[in-house]
């Protein structure tokens, strides 16, 4: 009764209105969030409306049709003498919120149509400055890692040139145009991340930035639910290939599906290397991660501060690159020295009580638990926390995707197990019982009571990985 | 499994009754809660001495809005039922006034009580003694300890009986130093400058004042007595390094790390303890202090052997911390004082010794329950004849 009479709450209009723009407007994955909300009160949960032009529009424009359903269901009741007049209120009354829904559909399909000439407008604009533009390009697209490979080539590749690239998570055509708009014109290399929600994005991506180097970070279940299938997400990510047509691609030779799909002549990389630069004693802490990379006579002593062997591959594709484009061993070395933890990415953070915190809570696919997982299994005599709500948008594959994971905790031995309660964590809990996990699982029904509760649980020494956060829309 | 019920009671008529509530809720109810094992009450004393019980005040941003006092003048005040056992009454509608005749007046049976009051009427065995009288398990040490301890002067004429090193002091009550004033002056003129003057009963350095010459002498004890009809006049350790050592447990022991406050200001003040560094808002912090203090294994180990001794004379049970003094130019350790119910547990020592916010709470309670069950099985009552032999007018 309390979630029902949410809707008739003033605050539901916000609650919807937030939505919409955490959702960004596309009316898909609004309705996926609206059909599965119960209380439209706790809606604002991590993040709260940002007012903006649009939204205040859509705000305003939300009362103020509330505002006449209910004068009109009122007017009715006033007016009208006929005895239907009162299931007529009634009905008016109990279906305004829905009714509401409906306008502000039509409102975001309205906008969109407005939007069309406007977007078009810019990217056109944007098209026409890059074309210009001498700097050498390079694209990165894949289901993960695509904004650690990234900061890796910014990085890297900024000790030797004039490096740029879009902030945030700037990866559709829009956020890239605003990002091309804002080049000064004298950057000599320019590193893009090419954002994949539906089939035909990559292809269009990649005729605006026109790529000279093409990456694939690999490819899984992420976005699996917008997709609808891996075989979907996969052909998307590939379009890039099909960019490049004969030129070769780096590819993530650590992801089996991309592997599988890499052509001859395409750059597998991995732990081992990258191109011509080979691997050797690799190694991992807490501290960060320490290798060799051997070309031949050159050598570079690499140490970077970022956690985890599976960042081993993203760095020696960015030394190979480097190499490639003239930048010397020297400045190649203090380019991944350079590279640390981003945030939010395995992000270490030590806090008075001697608690390390990693936290990966906008890691949120399987190949990245595996390699966190990994990590975490590594680190030997402390006590090892691993919190999560478990992913979102793994479609058909969330039992699968869910019970790996827990299996893989257990196999891991990861001391203890938190878990936030919704629809997918009990798969974990599954998969860790099937694997006799013989630590201790604890359970939340918010992720924000986890967080507030971990502090008194955990001691000096612990690590502790937050991993995935659900935003509100999947709340 | 069946969620024990925790009333966690703070505030109070006391000096201290701020940190009382910072203590309450770090780590006290957040562990609780944390640990997902303890349905938690709070129950709040307010200055005035009215008791609330609400589980809004489960939440510290409760206590930090300016209004807060205002907020629970709306509320109705909780009421007790010591009836073998704690009950509280949580008022809703009077019989009269509800238009049903049903009354909502709720009753919450209470498994363990966790006080958290700092301070007079609190930390001093009041509390306790009730508790006592309600028959219910508490955590911490039990009346007489509290009240022992509570009294700076009366700990150290105890532990000095039982050959427990501490400085050299002279104690006065305001009514005794009023009458034979000279008198005392004249016994802490033996002592050696620079002293220390405290009222007895109050913690956190409230009231204190380092005396460096008899100048300011008098005037420190009209500060001490300002907060306490007792005083305490002790003799200050020059080239001192001070430490503490949080201990828990009933009939075996367990410590946390020797402490070493890192002194700001001229002495360890409640700036200093409560309000300085930190960011995390954990009450305690531990910029102010070395965990473990760097001094020889030899005095460490004589801290814990004098700290155990300590905790036994006065019998805590529980939980208590014991402050050291210890003397660089001669090596030889004090004890200073006792504190039944140190601020914030000591939790961030605990932690670094590797015990959790949530596992210290926990075994606090059961300390608590396996002292409550020892005293069950003794026996307070027994038959007698002699209502039976007293003379005068027999019932018929």
């Amino acid at each position: 009764m309390k979630n029902l009479l949410s809707r008739y709450h003033p605050r539901y209009v916000r609650s919807l209105v937030y939505m919409m723009q955490a959702s960004e407007y596309h009316i898909r994955d609004f309705l996926r969030w609206f059909w599965r909300t119960r209380d439209f009160l706790r809606v604002e949960q991590r993040k709260s409306l940002v007012k903006t032009p649009k939204s205040l529009l859509f705000l305003i424009a939300g009362y103020a049709v509330l505002f006449f359903l209910y004068v009109f269901a009122f007017g009715m009741l006033v007016v009208a003498e006929e005895s239907w007049k009162y299931p007529a209120f009634l009905l008016t009354a109990f279906v305004a919120p829905y009714l509401l829904v409906d306008f502000f559909i039509g409102l975001m399909v309205l906008s969109r149509i407005v939007q069309i000439p406007v977007e078009y407008g810019i990217l056109v604009h944007a098209k026409r400055k890059l074309k210009a533009h001498k700097g050498f390009r390079i694209a990165i697209a894949g289901s993960f890692g695509k904004t650690s490979m990234r900061e890796i080539l910014k990085t890297v590749l900024g000790a030797g040139k004039r490096v740029a690239a879009p902030p945030g998570s700037y990866n559709t055509p829009l956020g890239i145009s605003s990002f091309i708009r804002s080049l000064g014109g004298d950057e000599e290399i320019l590193v893009f991340e090419l954002g994949e929600y539906y089939p035909g994005d990559i292809r269009r991506l990649c005729k605006l930035v026109a790529p000279d180097i093409g990456i694939i970070t690999g490819v899984n279940e992420a976005h699996l639910a917008k997709f609808g299938s891996i075989g979907e997400t996969r052909k998307t990510i590939f379009e890039l290939a099909g960019y490049f047509r004969d030129r070769p691609l780096y590819i993530n030779g650590e992801n089996i599906l991309a592997r599988t799909y890499a052509r001859t002549g395409d750059i597998l990389y991995s732990r081992a290397g990258a191109g011509e630069w080979r691997v050797e004693d690799a190694k991992a802490s807490l501290k960060g991660t320490l290798f060799m990379l051997r070309n031949g006579p050159q050598r570079i002593q690499a140490e970077s501060h970022l956690l985890g062997l599976h960042q081993v591959g993203p760095l020696s594709v960015a030394a190979d690159i480097a190499c490639k484009l003239g930048i010397s061993t020297e400045r190649i070395g203090l380019g991944i020295q350079r590279t640390k933890p981003f945030e939010h990415r395995l992000e270490p953070k030590t806090d008075t009580a001697g608690v390390i915190t990693l936290d990966d809570s906008y890691n949120g696919n399987p190949d990245g638990v595996r390699a966190v997982l990994e990590f975490l299994s590594s680190l030997k005599n402390v006590r090892r926390w691993y919190l999560t709500p478990g992913l979102v948008e793994m479609g058909a594959k969330k039992e699968e995707v869910h019970m790996d994971i827990g299996r893989e905790l257990a196999r891991a031995h990861i001391d203890k197990v938190v878990l936030i309660r919704n629809s997918v964590t009990p798969l974990i809990e599954k998969g860790l019982q099937e694997e006799n996990y013989k630590g201790e699982i604890m359970w939340f029904d918010r992720a924000l009571d986890a967080f507030a509760a971990l502090p008194n649980l955990t001691v000096k020494g612990d690590v502790v990985v937050l991993q995935n956060d659900w935003p509100d829309q999947y709340a | 499994m069946t969620k024990k019920t925790v009333a966690v009671i703070f505030g109070g008529r006391s000096a201290e009754h701020d940190v009382s509530i910072i203590t309450a809720h770090i780590p006290i109810i957040d562990s609780l809660t944390a640990s997902g094992n303890f349905d938690v009450w709070p129950i709040y004393i307010t200055k005035e001495g009215d008791w609330y019980a609400d589980k809004v005040m489960n939440d510290l941003s409760f206590f930090k809005q300016s209004n807060y006092t205002d907020v629970l003048k709306g509320k109705k005040k909780v009421h007790l039922l010591f009836d073998n056992g704690l009950e509280l009454i949580l008022p809703g509608f009077p019989r009269w006034a509800s238009p049903t005749g049903f009354s909502r007046e709720r009753k919450v049976r209470i498994d363990v009580v966790f006080p958290a009051m700092h301070g007079t009427y609190g930390e001093d065995g009041s509390l306790m003694g009730l508790l006592r009288m309600a028959q219910v398990p508490f955590v911490g040490c039990d009346m007489a300890a509290s009240a022992v301890a509570m009294d700076k002067a009366f700990t150290k004429q105890v532990l000095l009986a039982e050959g427990v090193p501490v400085v050299p002091f002279v104690w006065f009550t305001k009514s005794g130093y009023e009458k034979a004033q000279q008198s005392f002056l004249d016994k802490i003129a033996k002592l050696k400058y620079p002293l220390f003057v405290k009222p007895v009963h109050l913690g956190s350095s409230v009231g204190m004042t380092k005396v460096k010459d008899k100048k300011g002498l008098e005037n420190a004890i009209e500060v001490a007595f300002h907060y306490d009809d007792k005083v305490l006049v002790e003799e200050g350790v020059e080239n001192l390094t001070e430490v503490t050592l949080p201990i828990i447990g009933n009939e075996t022991v367990e410590f946390a790390h020797v402490e070493r406050p890192l002194n700001k200001s001229e002495f360890f003040d409640f700036n200093d303890k409560y309000l300085s560094g930190g960011k995390q808002g954990s009450g305690m912090h531990t910029q102010y202090s070395e965990i473990p203090a760097t001094i020889s294994e030899v005095q460490a180990t004589q801290v814990r052997e004098l700290g155990e001794k300590t905790y036994r004379t006065l019998g805590c049970t529980g939980i208590a911390r014991v402050d050291f003094l210890i003397d660089n130019a001669t090596q030889k350790v004090f004890v200073n004082e006792v504190n039944t119910l140190p601020g914030s547990l000591y939790v961030h020592n605990w932690k670094k010794k590797g015990v959790s916010g949530v596992e210290l709470i926990t075994k606090l309670v059961s300390l608590a329950e396996e002292r409550f069950a020892a005293e069950q099985g003794l026996t307070h009552t027994f038959s007698s004849e002699i209502l039976k032999r007293v003379s005068g007018s027999k019932v018929q």
